[in-house]
């Protein structure tokens, strides 16, 4: 009896490499369609995972989000908070780093020695300095600077006073003065246009407020979701200052950050179902042709479950050859077009390829099911000729 | 003959042509739905991106260097420039008027505020406050159209994020809208009064009506919003307005638009002029009115155009791998259909059909099967882009012939090529094994 199995076994698998080699056209157009499937499969499933997470970082191309300000500082726009509070600030979120930049706001007069024009100006006190890459928008002409004696002259500021590159500038406060030399320009079209940016300490030095700031800002990176957490739980690490979203920026995002996944996610739903039933076609088509081979079989004494067995087992294996070499392909596809769009390569998600794998095995397999209609056939009439 | 031989193999296999037919809709129809969704993103998007509020902002050229901290401007009413609120409705005659979606004109007055709280239907007047930022601005403006009609605008167009709890004031009547923080503080609320007062306070106006609380998460919950001509009168400044910010639709910036248009050729100085890149709409809004530095708020605009760039560019791609996916399933389904064909395909050189009779006989039922299949999967693709374009945007894509033909272009290729290579493979083909059965 086990004996008989085995044999039976044998014979089955026997039958189905005759099968597959028939006809390698056949086979071939086969693979090609269930492999472009399990590509785009892949590619798209793949690249929706990254997408999105992607996503959140390009929305920190608006720069900072999350602001921290002192406490009824709506009213008076003098009150300042302490420098030390920014080791409290969390460096870490599940999507990257927090950048932070602290400022320290005041109105100065500004001369360019010797005894050039002077103006009364808004004087920002800002470290880190080179936060110039925190605003990507803004285009530093120069290099950013680093060392304590160095500015940044917003440009309507720098019409007004007429400050060159290179020009030493002195601010003055009071009795108390320092001074600098103007590295670069900057315009953002915004409120850093009007003003010279100095750097933290010596901002402190000339209002006489050592380790106090005006405002700290963040720049966090996540969903929507997730900045509301973050500043949810960075006012409770911090109670005695407001810590506040940038509205504009992150109602905006959210916004939009919505719509762009819910597009992606639509977009790819389509494709992947349209896809899924375009090859199911195609692969039913090529099955529903075989009448000659089940009618023989059946002829030589083939039971309908065991022929439908070997046809079904057949579609299966070229589901998952298909599958693998597709959705490899598909993975590298989508590494490419990550690289393409974002300038950073989709990281491939492990999952996505059994996934897709899973997916085309299944659909050929569904493809194959029209086969139990052959159940029908009388052999005779299709060695006859007869349709 | 011909008719007829395409005729009777349709009908002799129906079920066969049909499935053939059925891969080929569900093909086209992605290709037609991918297409038509990122054909259409590119502006739908960039109107999304406006909820980011003013990418432009136009001071007067001659004005003094604002003291702004925190959103509030230290400089005396009397320092710097203004700007004729007059000239406001030239905004719209400009080259790409219909790409401006919103313009607000901002007058700000430091002055005096005196709330009156409602209590027991009577009005408690309250105690002076000093130095309140009042803002004058439009919230729903008609500006009259130099073609006729009105275009509706205001600060809820180019500051969209602002939160109003009740209802923005109405341009005219006695109204104000109170900063969140100004209303806690002081314990105003809806349907409460305030008096304001700048400079003299020995003429003391009519209190304005609370009609909603403004919340922005910025400087301006501190401050009392008005109507412009009421922080006109306030100023003593009838007519004018110091700051205007502009929420236009633009095209993100490439390298061409980067280029300083001073160093332009005229042709290509009208192609920049002729495209909505920000960079020309500002120069448009300056030509327009003058004595105006009109500036690019970067920020929104770079930011916007980097994601619109990579989001589009992502949808093509996506597009393009469908298509191909689409393109290779369809293709293999047709070779599939000529390669079973050996049989008929013998018997009929046998006949006497010499090899390009078959070709042509078989291109022609592929064709057909290519038009029918593509215009049903065209149907089907528009539907489903409609679908999503109403889902997610609210509106849905208008199909355009260029879709239809490039659908149906890439279903007659693509069954085309599927079948030419088993054709090439059959042509060659010996009758007489075949029909042997061989």
């Amino acid at each position: 009896m086990t004996e008989l199995r085995d044999t039976n076994r044998a014979m089955f698998w026997r039958i189905l490499r005759r099968l597959l080699g028939a006809n390698r056209g056949r086979m071939f157009v086969m693979l090609l369609a269930l492999g472009a499937g399990a590509a785009v499969t892949a590619a798209l499933l793949n690249l929706q995972v990254d997408a999105k997470r992607r996503l959140t970082t390009e929305f920190r191309a608006f720069g900072p989000n999350v602001v921290i300000v002192p406490k009824g500082s709506l009213s008076s726009s003098s009150a300042t908070l302490s420098q030390s509070i920014i080791h409290s600030v969390p460096a870490n979120v599940p999507s990257g780093r927090v950048t932070a930049m602290s400022a320290l706001y005041m109105v100065a007069s500004v001369s360019v020695p010797p005894p050039g024009k002077s103006a009364s100006a808004v004087v920002a006190g800002i470290y880190p300095l080179a936060f110039i890459t925190a605003y990507p928008s803004a285009r530093p002409n120069q290099a950013a600077p680093s060392s304590e004696n160095v500015c940044v002259a917003g440009v309507r500021f720098a019409k007004e006073v007429g400050v060159e590159s290179h020009a030493e500038l002195v601010v003055a406060s009071g009795d108390r003065r320092e001074s600098c030399r103007v590295a670069s320009f900057r315009q953002t079209g915004g409120p850093e246009d009007n003003r010279l940016e100095i750097d933290l300490r010596a901002a402190q030095r000339l209002a006489d407020l050592p380790d106090r700031v005006s405002m700290i800002e963040l720049t966090v990176p996540g969903t929507p979701a997730e900045i509301q957490n973050y500043i949810a739980d960075l006012q409770r690490r911090i109670p005695d200052a407001e810590v506040r979203p940038v509205r504009q920026f992150t109602e905006g995002e959210a916004k939009i950050y919505n719509r762009i996944s819910g597009l992606l996610t639509a977009t790819v739903g389509i494709v992947l179902l349209l896809t899924a039933l375009c090859v199911m076609a195609a692969m039913t088509n090529v099955a529903i042709e075989r009448r000659m081979d089940v009618g023989l079989m059946k002829a030589i004494g083939g039971a309908t479950r065991r022929v439908v067995r070997l046809f079904l087992a057949e579609a299966a294996l070229l589901g998952l050859a298909g599958g693998v070499i597709g959705a490899a392909l598909g993975i590298l596809l989508s590494i490419g077009l990550g690289k393409a769009v974002f300038g950073v390569a989709a990281r491939p998600r492990l999952i996505v390829y059994p996934v897709a794998v899973g997916l085309t095995v299944l659909v050929a397999i569904l493809s194959a099911f029209p086969l139990r209609r052959l159940a029908s056939i009388r052999p005779a009439s299709v060695f006859r000729g007869e349709a | 003959m011909f008719l007829r031989l395409v005729a009777d193999s349709f009908g002799r296999r129906p079920r066969h042509k049909l499935l053939t037919g059925a891969a080929l809709a569900l093909g086209m129809g992605v290709v037609t739905a991918a297409l038509g969704v990122a054909l259409d993103v590119g502006d739908r998007l960039a109107k999304e991106f406006r909820s980011l509020g003013a990418n432009l902002v136009v001071t007067p050229t001659a004005d003094s260097l604002p003291l702004e901290i925190g959103g509030v401007d230290y400089r005396p009413v009397n320092a710097g420039a203004y700007l004729p609120e007059a000239d406001l409705p030239k905004l719209k005659t400009i080259f790409w008027h219909n790409n401006i979606m919103g313009f607000a004109p901002i007058l700000e007055v430091r002055g005096e505020a005196r709330p009156f709280v409602l209590n027991d239907s009577v009005h408690q007047p309250g105690n002076w406050v000093e130095n309140v930022p009042i803002v004058g601005t439009w919230a729903d403006h008609a500006v009259p159209l130099p073609e006729g009609g009105e275009f509706r605008t205001g600060v809820a167009k180019t500051n969209p994020w602002w939160q109003i709890a009740g209802r923005w004031f109405s341009e005219g009547a006695k109204e104000c809208v109170v900063g969140a923080a100004f209303a806690k503080e002081h314990r105003v609320h809806i349907a409460d009064s305030v008096s304001l007062a700048s400079g003299d306070v020995t003429i003391i106006p009519a209190p304005l009506t609370v009609t909603g609380i403004l919340a922005s998460g910025g400087p301006e919950e501190a401050s009392i919003v008005v109507p412009l001509s009421y922080a006109q009168s306030l100023a003593r400044k009838p007519g004018e307005y110091r700051k205007l910010y502009v929420s236009a639709l633009t095209k993100p910036e490439d390298a061409f638009a980067r280029k300083d248009p001073k160093s332009m050729t005229p042709a290509e100085f009208d192609r920049w002029y002729c495209t909505p890149y920000i960079s020309s709409i500002a120069l448009q809004i300056s030509e327009q009115l003058p004595g105006t530095d009109v500036r690019v708020i970067r920020r929104v605009a770079e930011g916007e155009g980097q994601i619109l760039t990579h989001v589009v560019m992502l949808l093509w791609l996506v597009t393009l791998a469908a298509m191909l996916a689409a393109a290779l399933a369809v293709g293999a389904c047709s070779a599939a259909s000529v390669i079973e064909r050996q049989v008929e395909i013998g018997l009929m050189k046998a006949l006497g059909a010499g090899s390009a009779t078959v070709a042509f006989l078989l291109a022609a039922e592929q064709l057909l099967l290519a038009f029918v299949g593509g215009g049903i999967g065209y149907a089907l693709g528009i539907v489903l882009a409609r679908l999503v374009g109403e889902r997610i945007f609210g509106a849905a894509p208008e199909p355009t012939l260029l879709v239809f033909l490039v659908v149906i272009g890439i279903a007659a290729t693509v069954t085309l090529l599927g079948s030419a290579i088993p054709l090439r493979r059959a042509s060659r083909i010996e009758p007489a094994p075949i029909l042997r059965g061989e």
